[in-house]
């Protein structure tokens, strides 16, 4: 399935730059991420603008994205390492890679929003409740970065079997992790979360079109990092990557629509009050703009006209379609819970919505996060370069 | 308003409630004869026979799990939203100034075409038989308490998470930074109803019109049982239509 290269490429390479660039982008990481120590340390009622009513804030949203972005990387490594089919082979080092990278960042988030997260080990082993969605999410989640990791470092010491062998347990837990993060949404329902019945088979494609846009984008990055071509097999992975992804904005252009009519009328919708916020309320810039214009309509239209053969603008519609998603995130997290609590009853000053904006701190530590995975995206090139992987 | 006249009520009927009612009450099969109170609370029979809301009655047709089965309720027409019992559980369960337990909302009734009526409607932690907060909680530090039926907070546990806040469809958590957990009303359990066997609590003792009856749903000869075992007598639980089985209950008088 994977090749080796046989003649390490021994023409002048841009490695310094990279190694220059992995450090850059963790200097910034650690900037970033300090912050959350800080909010650690302080307690994040000092530092985070959450407050009672509004207690997840933006931190959920990378934690949310990169998770789904890992599955969906995990997805389409499976193509080419659990299905075998041939034509995505190429592109397996990298994408397991990414997506090991992606879940430990998405981790790392959930970890700097707890406000005692040195209490999770102990008590998520010690007084498990699989009654609830959050504790098998956790759980799954940290069983697949050790199954990724193992995947990854079967792939690197080139022992297929073995490499399969994760790849299929991973597949199996990340899909399990998928279909209960639509248990997880459904049972916040109470607050006016998305509980339509929509959601699983909508997360699904959405972490796919992530994945397929990582693939596409990270790839493109990869060649230009290395100042090297990409050899044919690769070019077909990503062409047969590419078709995947405009089926797949095809798919969550008609769930956005599914939105939009539940944005206009409610009774298309289990939580009218939440939709009318996201397509006409104060989030309609977010809406239209992010979920719809940068996720489905500009991608759509970019890979359309060029076609899936131009790999600059695949990969320019691929990083429009990660804003987007990253946006899609932040609206799903935060909009249900801006419906004020008893806004049945005639409640007298009580807002229209709850309001919330994020911190600066919120803000350091979620752009600290993507610096982060960005260097361990540098990180990972350079050691499949070291250990003479083709990718 | 008073109860007799709710059946003197023009029949709104169910065009006029939220969705989510509508279909919450469409699927119990009942029928109405009057909307109560500004749409939102629903009487499901006529005044005369009324002798419970929606989910609320659920518990009274079964045998209680819990012995004693604490509960509230809440008259709530008496309330003059003085907000001692706000005072009351602050001072005696150390919550921080930036939480509260209990608060006393108040509302904007429309009664009339052009008439509206002012009511303080107390709200607080409903210990709900089918509670969202204890369901979503990944390390058990929100939980049932098996004997009395209170939803509890072991801190020790809490990894502040904030997922039972999220849930909790009545604004009943806080996160108190002193202890850095989740906080809640516990029905004084830790501060007065272990000492006083099951008495009272702080807030209801506190109340100058007695609007906070705290009770035994399990003691026939509790104020609070009979309140709500009143023939003809209308109650209501909060938000009926989460199916969140709440143990506190509202009452006109
Ligand atoms: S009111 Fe909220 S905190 Fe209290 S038991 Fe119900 S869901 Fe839990
Ligand atoms: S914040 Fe604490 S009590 Fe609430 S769900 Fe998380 S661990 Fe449980
Ligand atoms: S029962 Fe106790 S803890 Fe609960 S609101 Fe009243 S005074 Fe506060």
């Amino acid at each position: 399935m994977m090749t080796i290269e046989q003649n390490f490429d021994s023409k002048p390479s841009l490695l310094g730059t990279s190694e220059l660039l992995f450090t850059g982008l963790t200097l910034l990481s650690i900037i970033g991420l300090s912050f959350g120590l800080h909010s650690l340390l302080v307690g994040h009622h000092h530092t985070f603008g959450t407050t009672r009513e509004v207690p997840w804030g933006i931190l959920i949203t990378p934690y949310v994205f990169f998770a789904c972005l890992s599955t969906g990387l995990c997805i389409i490594s499976s193509l080419g390492q659990v299905f075998r089919i041939e034509i995505f082979q190429p592109i397996i080092p990298r994408t397991v890679f990414l997506s090991l990278a992606t879940m430990a960042t998405g981790l790392m988030c959930i970890t700097l929003e707890l406000e005692n997260p040195w209490r999770v080990g102990l008590n998520a082993l010690s007084s498990p409740h699989p009654a609830s969605n959050i504790w098998w999410k956790t759980t799954i989640y940290s069983l697949f970065l050790i199954f990724m990791l193992f995947n990854f470092l079967a792939l690197l010491v080139k022992n297929e079997k073995m490499a399969r062998f994760f790849a299929i347990i991973a597949f199996i837990t990340v899909t399990m992790g998928n279909l209960n993060m639509k248990s997880d949404m459904a049972l916040l329902g109470e607050r006016g979360f998305w509980n339509e019945n929509y959601m699983p088979l909508y997360f699904l494609s959405l972490s796919t079109l992530c994945g397929c846009a990582a693939v596409i984008l990270f790839t493109w990055a990869a060649k230009l990092l290395k100042g090297k071509p990409m050899n044919r097999a690769e070019e077909l992975a990503i062409q047969s990557t590419g078709r995947l992804f405009m089926v797949l904005l095809l798919a969550i252009a008609y769930f956005t629509g599914i939105k939009v009519m539940g944005g206009f009328f409610p009774e298309f919708t289990k939580n009218p009050e939440a939709m009318y916020n996201l397509v006409q309320g104060n989030f309609f810039l977010n809406f239209w703009i992010g979920e719809v214009g940068l996720a489905v309509v500009l991608p759509l239209i970019l890979i359309g006209v060029a076609g899936v053969q131009n790999r600059t603008t695949m990969a320019i519609a691929s990083i429009s379609c990660l804003v987007g998603s990253f946006v899609l995130f932040y609206d799903l997290v935060i909009v249900g819970q801006l419906i004020p609590h008893y806004y049945q009853y005639n409640v007298v000053d009580l807002p229209q919505y709850y309001p919330y904006s994020p911190s600066l701190h919120e803000i350091m530590i979620t752009t600290g996060a993507i610096f982060f995975f960005l260097a361990a995206f540098i990180f990972g090139e350079i050691v499949l370069k070291k250990m003479k992987i083709k990718s | 308003m008073k109860i007799t006249n709710l059946k003197n009520l023009k029949n709104e009927g169910t065009e006029n409630l939220p969705s989510k009612e509508r279909r919450c009450f469409l699927q119990l099969g009942l029928s109405i004869t009057g909307v109560f109170l500004g749409g939102t609370i629903l009487s499901l029979t006529s005044a005369h026979n009324a002798t419970g809301a929606l989910s609320g009655g659920k518990i009274l047709t079964t045998k209680s799990p819990y012995s004693p089965h604490y509960t509230m309720v809440i008259r709530e027409k008496h309330c003059i939203g003085c907000e001692k019992c706000m005072e009351a559980c602050r001072s005696t369960n150390k919550v921080p100034d930036d939480g509260f337990r209990t608060t006393v909302l108040e509302r904007s009734v429309p009664v009339a075409p052009d008439h509206r009526e002012r009511v303080f409607m107390p709200i607080l932690c409903n210990h709900c038989n089918n509670a969202p907060c204890v369901r979503v909680c990944p390390t058990r530090a929100t939980y049932k308490d098996t004997v009395n039926g209170i939803v509890q907070m072991n801190t020790d546990k809490c990894i502040g998470c904030k997922t039972c806040m999220t849930a909790c469809p009545y604004n009943a958590r806080y996160f108190d930074e002193a202890i850095r957990a989740v906080d809640k009303c516990n029905f004084c359990y830790n501060s007065k109803l272990k000492e006083s066997n099951g008495k009272t609590t702080a807030c209801a003792s506190a109340c100058p019109a007695n609007v906070r009856v705290f009770g035994d749903l399990t003691d026939p000869t509790s104020h609070a049982y009979k309140l709500i075992h009143t023939s003809g007598k209308v109650f209501w639980v909060l938000r009926p239509e989460l199916d969140t089985l709440p143990n506190v209950f509202y009452v006109e008088s």
